[in-house]
């Protein structure tokens, strides 16, 4: 490692006693000490002074964390973040050809498409200087396409809806390791913003925020735009009394999507959401700050689709410990991966419930 | 593989065993991959975590399997008695003496899939857990149902049920809510041949020598703990805080002599060297500091009660801001890898005495450890609290040019002072690979050979967590 503090700080973390490991979602579901952060730490420490002979073991354990930064947010150290060495990482698996095949088949379609899924319909509605993108991760789902536009329109507000065939963050190349591909989908991005004239874009998916909002500045690419999530942009609207709503009654359990609760500190606008909603808020055991990912973060997928499975499982454990009527979450990917609670999105319980707009 | 062992070599075990244990456990809960091996080589013993910096570990395991049930470690142990393969157990890793390190190249058995919360009885004030869950994990099932079991160690974080029960640990509420012998009701172990033992959950029964006293301390050398049942308390009404300096440790101890001596049972009692007082508090003044906590009733007349007698062994009070500074430290190790990295060697060591002899092994202790060549800081505070007497818990710091040589003389400067002040070598850490060297003086030739027997009664064939406890790393 070039960068000798960099090199300070991950020892640090192979030399510390493991203080994030109960954080650690995938350590926690999978019971691996081997990727708990302190041991990925001591690997990356190794492979750097060459002390490894298996190269591919080294990158399948760098392809093991599910990146929803519990351990950043529960270091001792500030200014510390295992994320950045385990992309290292993958940066240099991707260099020498030794993703996860999951993962290689998802940059793969990505490079052919421009997005990880395939997706090749164009979504373009409305007109505006307030864009609202659409993610990869909420392209196909329906029914929050549907809630969207019709919290949309009912609040008045003029936005111009894009996304899907090659308009992507590039979050999937990012965490694939490929850093160069990345650069091009952020520039790419950047143009895309400029060319339509938008001041703010909403999105719904954390790892397209935490891409725009953190890490495009760290490649040199300032989007120079209000960054929004959905669950701000919506709390706004109720609190504008630009939308009204029919109050519910009975019981809710709000998922905390890991990147947006550790990542972008968001967590209180999508309760403000529930409460305002009328519902009483079920917390479970792992939520705000200890909040667990659901197993598939957007973007960030797992190399190995047992861990996903065992991710999942667990956050679905816990999440049904509540018993309670409604699961709201406030991400694409984790209403996916967690439908077998019928997860609902923020926009979903709004639109349900609108009575008239402004 | 290009690492290097300096304790012992890697081993092999039969190919039929590891055959057999995929049948049992399952191929992908079987592991000889290098990452895998590297990341059980060691727990948190801190010379050895020192040496792992320039990638030199203590002994790499031949195979690690992670079993998910106690039938499953059944198997594992009646096939590791077929084909004599040594085993030892690995927890959270969080052992400061080696305890988990597997000598020999034994084979590691992995407890930490099975972590979850089992029960919760609210009438009866129990808990049941799988054996390998983190205690902060523990303690958020436990605080989000209104409950705490009461045992926060400074490895909380990072330490396992299990792992607190087989080194006997100890947590820093400890006066008030116990040690971990008295919280453990019941428990369910896996002994070496693979036949199980249950230990039914009563506060108490007259049926013999109690058996879980055997695990309580065992070290993973006579069985492994697969589950346990311990008490719960609910979540303090009330917490207060209060502080003290006084001129000199003895007239602290005095105080908090006095207040146990008067039945006052506040959940932290911890008394600070003048040097850790500093680092701490930034002050240079022998401090004492209280937490009460529980029903309001209960906690209002202690507090008032410890005040008095502080005051009275001419305590002057400090307010509750030393306690908010220790609370908000306590878990903080960052200082430690970092000094590391600088070529310093550093490490703790807590020992227990009764109240007459504390003062003196306070000062014996840190004079002897100071007269090591190479010694940079030592420092001490009391941290747990009996009627009768005190642990006393040192930290070390050396910048040595020999770094085994200072480790080596420094704990035996450490461990002669405790014996010769009628203290006992290890409070709450246990023994491990480490201290294991010291046991015959602890114990005395019968002694250690009565938990030989015991061990051998149990384990014939020798296949639990060889090299600990009584037998000296081998």
């Amino acid at each position: 490692m070039e960068d000798k503090k960099a090199l300070q700080q991950v020892t640090n973390c192979a030399l510390c006693a493991d203080m994030c490991k109960y954080s650690c979602p995938t350590y926690l579901a999978a019971g691996n000490e081997t990727i708990s952060p302190q041991k990925i730490a001591r690997l990356i420490v190794y492979e750097d002074k060459g002390l490894l002979e298996d190269r591919k073991g080294f990158a399948d354990v760098m392809f093991q964390s599910c990146m929803c930064g519990s351990c950043q947010r529960h270091c001792i150290y500030s200014d510390y973040d295992l994320r950045k060495f385990i992309l290292m990482g993958r940066s240099k698996a991707f260099t020498e050809g030794l993703l996860p095949d999951e993962t290689k088949k998802r940059v793969k379609t990505f490079l052919k498409y421009g997005n990880p899924n395939g997706e090749r319909k164009l979504i373009q509605k409305g007109t505006g200087t307030i864009g609202y993108f659409v993610s990869c991760s909420a392209y196909k789902d329906e029914k929050l396409l549907k809630a969207m536009d019709r919290i949309i329109s009912t609040s008045r507000e003029k936005v111009q809806q894009f996304g899907g065939a090659d308009i992507c963050c590039g979050a999937p190349l990012y965490y694939a390791g490929d850093t160069k591909g990345f650069k091009k989908a952020a520039q790419k991005m950047k143009k895309e913003i400029e060319r339509r004239g938008l001041r703010e874009i909403v999105m719904m998916c954390p790892a397209c925020l935490k891409m725009m909002r953190e890490v495009y500045p760290e490649v040199g690419v300032d989007l120079n735009v209000q960054l929004v999530h959905t669950a701000e942009f919506l709390a706004s609207l109720l609190k504008e009394n630009k939308i009204k709503v029919k109050k519910a009654g009975g019981t809710a359990t709000y998922h905390d999507p890991c990147i947006l609760a550790n990542d972008m500190d968001i967590t209180e606008a999508p309760r403000e959401i529930i409460t305002a909603l009328g519902y009483e808020i079920k917390e479970p055991v792992y939520t705000k700050e200890h909040t667990h990912c659901c197993g598939a973060p957007p973007g960030s997928r797992l190399g190995f689709s047992k861990l996903a499975d065992q991710v999942k499982s667990m956050r679905i454990n816990e999440l049904r410990q509540t018993g309670a009527d409604v699961y709201v979450s406030s991400c694409p990917s984790c209403k996916a991966v967690l439908s077998e609670l019928d997860v609902k999105d923020i926009a979903e319980i709004i639109s349900e419930r609108i009575s008239h707009g402004k | 593989m290009k690492v290097k062992t300096w304790l012992s070599k890697r081993a092999s075990v039969p190919p039929a065993f590891i055959t057999e244990a995929e049948r049992i456990a399952g191929k992908d809960n079987v592991s000889t991959k290098e990452c895998d091996l590297i990341a059980y080589s060691l727990d948190y013993w801190m010379y050895g975590v020192f040496l792992s910096q320039y990638g030199s570990l203590p002994s790499l395991p031949s195979v690690v399997i992670s079993p998910a049930n106690t039938e499953e470690i059944q198997g594992i142990l009646k096939c590791a008695n077929r084909y004599k393969v040594q085993i030892t157990p690995f927890g959270g890793g969080s052992g400061v003496l080696g305890g988990a390190i597997p000598t020999n190249g034994n084979a590691i058995l992995n407890l930490q899939r099975m972590n979850r919360l089992i029960s919760l009885d609210e009438v009866s004030l129990v808990a049941e857990f799988e054996s390998g869950i983190i205690g902060a994990n523990l303690e958020l099932e436990l605080n989000h149902r209104g409950y705490s079991m009461g045992n926060i160690p400074q490895s909380l974080y990072c330490s396992t049920l299990g792992g607190w029960i087989s080194t006997r640990a100890v947590g820093q509420f400890s006066t008030k809510y116990g040690k971990i012998e008295d919280m453990v009701l019941g428990m369910e172990v896996v002994l070496p041949d693979g036949s199980l033992l249950n230990i039914k959950p009563v506060p108490r029964r007259s049926t013999g020598p109690s058996l879980k006293d055997l695990f309580l301390g065992g070290e993973g050398t006579l069985g492994i703990v697969t589950e346990a049942v311990v008490s719960v308390h609910p979540l303090p009404q009330l917490t207060t805080k209060q502080s003290f300096a006084f001129p000199s440790i003895e007239m602290a101890l005095e105080t908090v002599r006095k207040t146990l001596r008067a039945d006052a049972r506040p959940a932290v009692v911890r008394i600070f060297d003048e040097q850790e007082a500093e680092g701490y508090f930034a002050a240079k003044e022998v401090t004492l500091i209280f937490i009460s906590e529980g029903e309001p009733d209960f906690v209002r007349p202690e507090s008032a009660l410890i005040s008095k007698i502080a005051r009275q062994n001419k305590g002057k009070p400090r307010g509750e801001q030393p306690v908010e500074i220790w609370l908000a430290k306590r878990f903080n190790i960052g200082p430690a890898p970092t000094l590391m990295q600088q070529g310093w060697i550093v490490d703790t060591i807590e020992v227990v005495s009764l109240f007459k002899d504390a003062p003196n092994l306070y000062k014996d202790m840190l004079a002897s450890m100071r007269a090591v060549e190479g010694s940079l800081l030592v420092s001490g505070h009391f941290s747990h609290f009996y009627r009768e007497g005190a642990c006393l818990y040192i930290t070390f710091v050396g910048f040595p040019k020999d770094p085994y040589r200072y480790y080596e003389d420094t704990w035996k400067a450490a461990m002669d002072a405790t014996l010769r002040n009628n203290g006992s070598i290890s409070h709450h850490h246990g023994i491990g690979m480490w201290r294991a060297r010291f046991m015959e003086q602890e114990l005395g030739t019968q002694g250690l050979e009565l938990l030989r027997r015991i061990k051998y009664a149990f384990d014939p064939n020798g296949i639990l967590n060889r090299g600990k406890l009584i037998e000296n790393g081998r």
